[in-house]
């Protein structure tokens, strides 16, 4: 019994040594967000101390506001995340179920797309883009990061779409439904899970990116990555400002991730309940 | 009893509704500070400031006060030349980055950017931007004796020419000095450091990390423009030369003395962490009272005296670099420069060359500094008229004891052009000895082992 006790409280405290060091950086950003600037710099670290929403208010309604940098970044997100899951989900099905010549090749091509360096196809991006007009456009942005995000889709997906049960589809076409019937009926609900989490994944990627968008994006589209830079300017890091710029930042991410969180668990162990099914 | 419980939609409504208020309020702001101002000291200029009128060029700057108060007066520019300034702002890395695409790719993007001295090198081995000499020799687009080419920093203009021609203009720039706590110095009788070993003799008597002060502090962070910042100028006090026999050398025997200096003082009187600081660090330890000197730039002297982070304003003073065991003294060359794209239209060159005559002129210089409206006045102005104009003089002596007159010596005496190897091979340059450097002072190599790696690796860009 007290070994038991032992063990469970050896794995709790392991447990909370990981806790904390993911949670510090958001709890520090978070703390610091509420701060003044000397009380960010003070010696030992304020936990009490009275909080401020100067730092929000600066970001949100100063000379420098990031709004339109947030609303930029929503709109590349939600824009390449659509496009994606609206190609991405056909896709993985038919590289899952259907048999068609090159089948192997295609799926092994949308992987390698995955291998490039970013940054040793950042400079043709630049003169395609820039050749179509399309520097510091939505849709140029959104064009790039569907050129990474795609290929991952649909490779995170074929394995959900793999792992149901043939039998399934085989009783639905039985009784007569179409493919794309049986696609939209049958297999979308029973892939939910992966699918949300797919979602999760290529919103976050577009919400975070850095490297494209700051060579690809300007004055007009200006994603809040690139933004946030103006508050470690060469001459001083306002940590304040950039702690509440970062928690403004990770909030659409927080939510989206919460309201996700239930189909990702489900995602998790529909496979492993039924077990099988693949391939 | 009535309670409000948001339903989803309305949050959601509501939410829009501030979101779409925000967005706009700054653009109705910025509107209504557009001002008119005096024009005459531009007129006096015997040239056609309207001579590209309708033309428009985009400029890429950093994020940096000394730029946000240039941007602040462009509509003063607008209404003198009739060209549109559109800028934007791009992080210090990124600009580089970003510029040299630009550049390679001959888009024109950038009539000009903010550029970084090292780069002319590449820049003019490449033929990426136009040598300045044209339009400064150009009587119609140029008032020789208005815009007085002469009064710019010196150093700064030998720091953007290659084989005598200037490649860029300039704008705002940067020289390292000592920064001290004069308080703890007096307390403990001990002056300003006149050579490097004084400098360490210093560090060491006020070195007390149980009582949370440290010694000394100096940039560790691996970068072309951190570690590899300072450093070179320890290098050349000790008597290193770059271009040993015409072949870049980097581990002689004066630069293992030299980085083994970089290395003790770091290890020994400096906080643990400051292997990986880079300036605005250092400022922040120092102005929390952690740090009792460094060598960095002067600009940082206004970080170090902002009211609303600072814990030692008044207990500041400042002093050249500390003389090596060479005899010399070697401050940083830095300043941040506009070049003219080659790419450009000859209508566009023009245009850009006017914003670049107006923005380096001594008038708008006076505009961006002590003359500015806004709260923060520029301490790297170009011009050496202005760092003797008494009223430029009285607002920098607030910065404390001896500024004006240690960052007037830097200036003058303590540059030296060939502070850091001046090769178009630079940036993958800057970046390898970057990260040797920070190896040797993590402790992950020996000094001897780093800069043999480095020499390794440099070696074979110099011959590609």
């Amino acid at each position: 019994m007290t070994a038991k006790r032992l063990r469970t409280a050896i794995v709790l405290a392991i447990s909370a040594v990981f806790l904390l060091a993911w949670a510090f950086p958001i709890i520090w950003s978070v703390l610091n967000s509420f701060k003044t600037d000397s009380d960010v710099l003070a010696y030992p670290p304020k936990l009490i101390f009275s909080p401020t929403l100067d730092a929000y208010r600066d970001v949100l309604f100063g000379s420098g506001s990031i709004l339109p940098n947030l609303i930029s970044s929503m709109i590349i997100s939600v824009g390449t995340t659509v496009v994606t899951m609206l190609m991405a989900v056909p896709a993985a099905y038919a590289l899952a179920r259907l048999r068609f010549r090159g089948k192997k090749f295609a799926g092994f091509y949308v992987l390698t797309t995955q291998m490039l360096p970013p940054v040793g196809i950042i400079i043709p991006y630049f003169l395609v883009l820039r050749n179509i007009g399309w520097i510091d456009t939505y849709q140029g942005i959104i064009l790039i990061y569907l050129s990474f995000s795609l290929p991952f889709a649909i490779w995170l997906l074929v394995s959900y779409f793999e792992d149901i049960p043939f039998e399934m589809e085989e009783a639905a076409f039985l009784d007569g439904a179409s493919r794309l019937r049986t696609l939209w009926r049958i297999i979308i609900p029973q892939v939910r899970g992966g699918i949300a989490v797919t979602v999760v994944f290529v919103f976050l990627n577009a919400w975070n990116e850095f490297l494209f968008a700051v060579v690809l994006s300007g004055n007009t589209v200006r994603p809040v990555t690139v933004a946030m830079f103006n508050f470690v300017s060469v001459e001083q890091t306002l940590w304040a400002k950039l702690a509440a710029v970062s928690v403004l930042a990770m909030l659409p991410v927080v939510v989206l991730g919460v309201v996700a969180q239930k189909h990702i668990v489900k995602g998790l162990t529909v496979g492993a309940v039924k077990g099988g099914g693949r391939r | 009893m009535t309670s409000f419980t948001p339903t989803r939609r309305t949050l959601l409504k509501t939410g829009t509704a501030v979101a779409a208020l925000a967005t706009f309020a700054p653009a109705v702001l910025c509107q209504a500070r557009a001002e008119d101002a005096d024009l005459t000291p531009y007129k006096s200029a015997k040239i056609d400031w309207q001579q590209t009128k309708g033309e428009t060029i985009t400029v890429a700057v950093i994020p940096a006060s000394y730029f946000e108060n240039l941007i602040a007066l462009t509509p003063q520019f607008k209404e003198l030349t009739g060209i549109d300034v559109r800028f934007e702002k791009i992080p210090p890395a990124q600009i580089r980055q970003k510029s040299v695409i630009d550049l390679t790719s001959k888009t024109g993007t950038y009539a000009t950017h903010a550029a970084d001295p090292m780069y002319y090198a590449l820049y003019a081995a490449n033929k990426w931007v136009e040598p300045l000499d044209t339009y400064l020799n150009d009587k119609s687009l140029t008032d020789t004796a208005w815009f007085n080419f002469e009064d710019i920093i010196p150093a700064w203009r030998s720091a953007n020419g290659i084989n005598g021609k200037l490649y860029g203009m300039p704008y705002d720039g940067e020289v390292t000095i000592q920064v001290y706590r004069k308080d703890l110095y007096d307390a403990k009788g001990l002056k300003p450091a006149d050579t490097l070993e004084a400098y360490v003799a210093n560090a060491a008597a006020l070195n007390a990390p149980n009582d949370r002060v440290w010694g000394a502090a100096l940039r560790g962070l691996a970068g072309a423009g951190q570690n590899m910042y300072i450093y070179p100028s320890i290098f050349r006090e000790f008597g290193g030369d770059w271009m040993k026999g015409g072949k870049l050398t980097v581990n002689g025997p004066e630069a293992e003395a030299a980085l083994t200096w970089y290395v003790d003082l770091m290890k020994k009187y400096a906080p643990t962490a400051a292997a990986n600081w880079n300036w605005p660090d250092i400022a922040d330890a120092f102005s929390q009272g952690t740090v009792a000197s460094y060598i960095d730039a002067h600009s940082s002297a206004s970080v170090i005296n902002n009211p609303q982070k600072s814990k030692i304003i008044g207990k500041v003073a400042y002093a050249r670099w500390p003389k090596g065991p060479s005899g010399k003294r070697t401050t940083s060359i830095w300043n941040w420069g506009f070049p003219i794209n080659a790419a450009l239209s000859e209508k566009k060159k023009k245009a850009t060359w006017l914003f670049i005559q107006w923005a380096a002129s001594a008038e708008t210089q006076a505009r961006t500094a002590h003359r500015f409206a806004g709260p923060t006045k520029r301490s790297g102005v170009n011009r050496t008229s202005i760092w003797k104009d008494p009223d430029y003089i009285k607002l920098m002596n607030g910065f404390g004891p001896n500024f004006v007159e240690a960052t007037m010596d830097a200036l003058q005496h303590d540059t030296d052009v060939d502070w850091r190897p001046r090769v178009p091979q630079w940036p993958a340059i800057g970046d390898t000895m970057a990260t040797t450097i920070q190896s040797a002072l993590s402790g992950q190599a020996t000094v001897k082992a780093a800069l043999d790696e480095a020499q390794r690796r440099i070696e074979p860009m110099m011959r590609g």
